[in-house]
């Protein structure tokens, strides 16, 4: 029954968003990419962890803030360095990403299995 | 005690979720705008976006040419509009001086006759034809503006004869005004066996006075023609047309 609150919780951001008149300046669009994508893999990590039932309140407010921050801002050094440590978020998220996606996906099966 | 803790769990899930959601929202927008800048286009259709725009630019120099000539030969047109209205109303203006239809002034002569001077008609035609003939550009008698179809007579009244012109009454001192080279006028009348030598046989005695500015009214009714019409002269015909009526 809870479950429905943090899918209400995404379309309100997304409207509160869609109100709000902030743009991101398009030189740091990039950056701003990164830090989603480190935040989507939090949530991803936050909602496999609650499968599981080890999910820590702290560590994944904490992980996604910190890692959103953390990714642009290794992005953004890796531009002035001149290294495409974008390319490393990118890959180090994106792994990470699809193997909690993975996890999600084997856990519901799990379940559906168990159920019947 | 399971319960609350997961209403926790996705207290904090649905926070962080508000959270990405307002950074898709905003990541979406400003993606909109990256994409629509110039900045991340790819070269050809950098390329292709010149092309048009510089075709859209040539297009629409040619339509600026077009419209500033369009507009150059709007202004020759109101400019030649001009021109001939000011052309005509100056030969309106001049026209309307000639036959009098407006008072008109400049240096000229005078001549009056005293009261009780045996004065006949034929006497002021006289000296209105001396003064045309010595260049006068306008006449008036008693204030009544002599044009081309004025017509200078006598009318009787008891014994007295009065001077009339165009059926008008000439009142004594009889002033004839004539603009013009006041010289020449003067010359015109007092040449000798002249008019005013003439009129001295009489025992009349005009006084002639040079001015400097004269007035001259204008005449009192326009003229208007019922019978006169401008004269047309038949165009000459190149294939003559056939006889027909050769009864």
């Amino acid at each position: 029954m809870w479950a429905i609150l943090p899918i209400v919780g995404l379309l309100i951001g997304l409207v509160i968003g869609g109100f709000i008149s902030i743009e991101v300046p398009a030189a740091y669009v990039k950056y701003f990419s990164i830090a989603i994508l480190a935040a989507l893999d939090s949530v991803f990590g936050g909602i496999r962890s609650t499968m599981e039932d080890r999910f820590d309140s702290t560590k994944m407010i904490s992980g996604f803030f910190v890692n959103a921050l953390a990714a642009a801002l290794l992005a953004y050094l890796g531009d002035r360095l001149a290294i495409d440590l974008y390319m490393a978020a990118v890959f180090a998220f994106g792994v990470r990403l699809f193997d909690n996606i993975a996890r999600i996906r084997h856990l519901l099966i799990d379940k559906w299995r168990n159920r019947s | 005690m399971k319960r609350s803790q997961g209403f926790t769990l996705c207290l904090s899930l649905t926070a962080v979720l508000i959270c990405l959601g307002v950074l898709l929202s905003v990541q979406f927008k400003s993606m909109d705008t990256k994409e629509r800048s110039l900045y991340v286009q790819r070269p050809e259709n950098l390329i292709a976006m010149i092309r048009d725009l510089t075709d859209k630019r040539q297009k629409l120099n040619l339509e600026v040419n077009d419209l500033s000539r369009q507009l150059i030969t709007h202004q020759d047109d109101t400019q030649d509009d001009q021109a001939l209205f000011q052309s005509l109303s100056a030969e309106l203006n001049k026209l309307d001086i000639v036959n009098g239809s407006k008072p008109v002034r400049g240096p000229g002569l005078e001549i009056t006759f005293q009261p009780y001077s045996s004065l006949f008609y034929g006497d002021i035609s006289k000296v209105v034809n001396e003064l045309w003939a010595a260049g006068a550009e306008a006449i008036a008698i008693g204030g009544q503006r002599i044009t081309a179809d004025a017509y200078i007579f006598y009318e009787k009244e008891n014994d007295a004869v009065h001077i009339t012109v165009n059926n008008i009454r000439i009142p004594y001192p009889l002033i004839i005004n004539a603009i013009g080279n006041a010289n020449n006028l003067e010359k015109g009348l007092t040449l000798p066996g002249g008019i005013i030598d003439n009129l001295a046989y009489f025992k009349t005695y005009p006084r002639l006075e040079k001015k400097e500015d004269l007035e001259i009214p204008a005449v009192s009714s326009v003229p208007y023609f019922y019978f006169m019409k401008e004269y047309v002269p038949p165009a000459t015909d190149p294939t003559p047309a056939p006889s027909a009526d050769k009864s």
